[in-house]
């Protein structure tokens, strides 16, 4: 799991283009929208992007982005769970 | 003195019929267009869509056109749209160099480009193509179909841009600036915008159902309207009456975020209290609202919310009519304007089709069709970036109408410019260029960019291109330096827009296929992202709009200012003119004739001008202004002569072959005034004629003209200038003369 929680933390960063951070100023409990990160809705998109190409997890609701991005802690718990790659 | 605003005549092509009488019939019949997919060429068959249902083949047909002829689906539907439209406005080809053409379209020539782009950039295959990518080449192709019109340009607001084109039109009528404009827009359905909004996760795969509790999204449509605006008096010259007037409008920005409506509708809410501010009427006499209405779970909310907090308890009916046609984006404003006028004539109220649970806190539309008289209707067109608009369409009635003046009468004052900033291939945000210019020795350059961390944070930097980031740094700059807190209007100019996201998403697009493209290079690839992200950055909900019409963007947005400081509705505005190029870019536009021909060195510009109506420390006035389409040279020497001037600033680039051409046609046009020029250290680019505006007032501000800029430096002299002309002849069929007085 600490390993998919790194990775999953790069490929964060790379697809929110947050160029000046790296994957240990990220805590993975912390929330990423709102107080945490700063992220908004334009970023789940992408992050739904992310988890498709890299995981092979296709959601289809963007409603329910809202659960799963929560922390990064809770979406490497989610991935472990349904990718198909 | 009145001056109503009447719609003499229409036309509409769109999934529900290719004319005015097949659209009144799908209306009244409750028939929609909305199914499967047939002409695009996607491998997004899941969304049901609403289709023209004719091929390019047989628009071209229709029209005329040679099978062989360079054509663009958007400029296809717009020439039958606009066929119909003159038609029934008794408008004869020789009437067309006396009236005014302005049309909205966000996708232009985009149907082909997807379709080429790889010829583009790895080869000479479909390189002719290259020439039709921007919208203003669309809305050209679409015009001279018909003959010479006298002015021509394009608003490029996304899905409201045809809304902005109609109030264009009629700032035009009011100030006397034509007795005839066509106005609307045009927009084909494109895999790029099919997957863009799909990136976005805001379609449908079931027929729409705006304001229905179980909406889950759009349906793309596509189409074209256009409408006949004509002063009071030209009418009666010509004999014929009015189908309705446009007794309002209003446009405002709802400064929210990029792609998503506030929740309490604050843009579209200003929108639709300006119209009827506009028209004089209560909220009480709106008859029916044709509402934006697009099916997404956050567009219908806030919708509702802005017209409970207009109307209150008394929502006059209101339905989308979206689910017979689909969401035709940036035509959407015109063709359910033409939708409004259908109803007026024939008294009825258009039905939401397949609606059936209110929503939480929303609207209940109209389900049921009704037959009633109808007086007035207002129509809503909102886009991307909060651009909302709303026009007020009311049945012609004189008598009603005579005794309230529309607005003021326009007054002639000098307009200010306040302050004018540039980034631009010279030093960024100052004048170094006047004593130190840098020198290039390559064709193509990019920009010197400043730190934009002063401007922006990096959280909100991060998704941003650079145009994006530029504009925001001008436009602070430029409103810092004005003195004024902050500006009334926020208006646009750019000839490309965002291309380096455009190019991102096409090579998407092109090398990965249809299937997980980025919602951000989608949302930063549309023109008025520019401007509505200024308008965010600044928190401004005043007037917002772009233009998007090749090298008189910049120029077509200055227009847009001057008519409306004259008609007193702002006083003061920020216009940008904005444009980026990347390598790619360069190289593919280099390959169709657009730019960089015999080496020419070329750049990008942002530049940021307030104007105000107020003169304190200006950096100049502007006294006179006019835009040309294809003028006879006998129009455009009775023009010069209203803007004489000591100094000429040409748009000649130092080494491009057509600079002599364009020298002798300044000097038969001028006489002896000197000559000026600022493309051999600024670069050509789309909106360079924004730098030449900038540099004008800097050297009238300076009170001294650096020896550089002199065609001839012989003629460079000490003395205080009193006044310049920008004269730019662009791209062989648009002029602007811009005069600025110290």
């Amino acid at each position: 799991m600490d390993e998919l929680i790194y990775t999953l933390k790069q490929q964060i960063i790379e697809a929110l283009n947050l160029e000046d951070m790296k994957p240990e100023d990220i805590d993975e409990n912390a929330s990423l929208f709102g107080e945490g990160l700063g992220l908004d809705s334009i970023d789940a998109l992408e992050l739904i992007v992310m988890m498709e190409k890299n995981y092979g997890i296709k959601l289809q609701d963007p409603a329910k982005g809202k659960e799963i991005f929560k922390s990064v802690a809770v979406m490497a718990d989610f991935i472990a769970k349904n990718r198909t790659k | 003195m009145t001056n109503p605003i009447l719609i003499t005549g229409c036309g509409v092509v769109s999934a529900i019929g290719n004319n005015k009488a097949e659209t009144l019939d799908a209306l009244l019949d409750n028939r929609s267009g909305v199914g499967e997919l047939v002409y695009l060429k996607t491998e997004h068959k899941e969304f049901p869509v609403g289709e023209v249902k004719m091929s390019d083949e047989e628009m071209r047909k229709l029209m005329n056109i040679r099978d062989n002829a360079i054509t663009t689906r958007t400029a296809l539907m717009g020439m039958i749209a606009l066929d119909e439209a003159l038609k029934d406005a008794k408008i004869t080809p020789e009437m067309i160099p006396n009236i005014g053409f302005i049309s909205g379209t966000t996708v232009g020539g985009m149907d082909m480009s997807e379709q080429f782009y790889l010829d583009y950039v790895n080869n000479e295959k479909h390189k002719e193509y290259i020439a039709v990518h921007d919208c203003g080449s669309c809305s050209e192709m679409t015009a001279e179909h018909f003959g010479k019109f006298a002015f021509v340009t394009t608003l490029s607001t996304a899905c409201s841009s045809a809304a902005n084109a109609i109030i264009l039109g009629a700032n035009m009528i009011r100030c006397g600036e034509a007795d005839i404009v066509v106005v609307g827009g045009s927009e084909c359905i494109t895999k790029f915008h099919l997957n863009g909004f799909n990136s976005l996760m805001i379609l449908d795969t079931k027929p729409c159902r705006p304001f229905d509790a179980t909406r889950a999204g759009l349906n793309l449509g596509e189409g074209a309207a256009y409408l006949v605006l004509e002063t009071e008096e030209s009418a009666k010259k010509r004999g014929v009456r009015a189908q309705a007037i446009l007794s309002g409008y209003g446009n405002a920005c709802d400064a929210f975020h990029q792609t998503a409506s506030s929740p309490d509708g604050e843009g579209a809410y200003r929108a639709m209290q300006e119209a009827l501010k506009l028209a004089d009427i209560q909220p009480d006499k709106i008859d029916y609202i044709n509402a934006h209405g697009t099916g997404t779970p956050n567009n219908d909310l806030s919708e509702s919310q802005a017209v409970k907090r207009l109307f209150g308890e008394n929502v006059p009916p209101m339905s989308s009519t979206k689910p017979f046609t689909g969401h035709t984006t940036s035509a959407s404003g015109s063709i359910e304007a033409v939708f409004c006028i259908l109803a007026l004539q024939n008294g009825f109220l258009p039905v939401n089709l397949n609606w059936s649970q209110p929503m939480d806190d929303g609207i209940v539309p109209v389900h049921q069709q009704v037959k009633k008289e109808l007086k007035h209707i207002l129509c809503n067109a909102f886009g991307f970036g909060g651009n909302d608009s709303s026009m007020l369409i009311s049945k012609p009635r004189f008598d009603e109408l005579n005794d309230r003046p529309m607005a003021p009468e326009p007054v002639e004052e000098p307009l200010y410019v306040l302050s004018a900033k540039q980034i631009s291939v010279q030093q960024p945000l100052c004048e170094d260029w006047m004593t130190q210019p840098v020198d290039y020795q390559t064709p193509f350059n990019r920009s010197i960019d400043p730190s934009f961390k002063d401007y922006i944070s990096p959280i909100e930097a991060r998704r941003m291109g650079k145009i994006l980031k530029r504009a925001i740094a001008t436009s602070k700059e430029a409103i810092k330096t004005s003195g004024l807190e902050t500006v009334d209007a926020i208006i646009t100019g750019t000839g490309y827009g965002c291309i380096e996201n455009t190019e991102f998403f096409l090579e998407a697009l092109s090398k990965d296929g249809e299937q997980m493209l980025s919602p951000t290079y989608f949302m930063q690839s549309t023109h008025n992202t520019i401007s509505s992200l200024v308008a965010i950055q600044t928190k401004n909900h005043g007037y917002n709009v772009t233009y998007a019409h090749k090298g008189i963007s910049f120029d077509s947005a200055l227009q847009d200012a001057v008519l409306q400081m004259r008609l007193g509705k702002i006083n003061s505005a920020l216009v940008g003119g904005h444009d980026e190029l990347t390598p790619t870019f360069y190289n593919i536009l280099k390959k169709g004739g657009m730019m960089g021909q015999y080496d020419e060195m070329c750049g990008e510009a942002a530049v940021s001008v307030v104007l105000g109506t107020k003169s304190d420390n200006c950096l100049c006035k502007l006294v006179n202004f006019k835009m040309l389409h294809k003028p006879s040279m006998d129009k455009l020497k009775a023009i010069a002569a209203d803007f004489k001037a000591d100094y000429i600033l040409t748009g000649i680039s130092g080494n491009h072959k057509g600079d002599e051409a364009y020298l002798k046609e300044t000097k038969e046009l001028f006489g002896d005034a000197k000559l000026l020029k600022y493309k051999h250290i600024f670069g050509e680019s789309f909106t360079s004629s924004g730098i030449g505006v900038y540099v004008a007032a800097q050297c009238l501000k300076a009170g001294k003209i650096p020896t550089h800029l002199f065609v001839n430096p012989q003629e460079a002299t000490e003395k205080k200038p009193s006044n310049i002309l920008i004269f730019n002849h662009s791209d062989g069929n648009n002029y602007s003369l811009t005069l600025l007085e110290a």
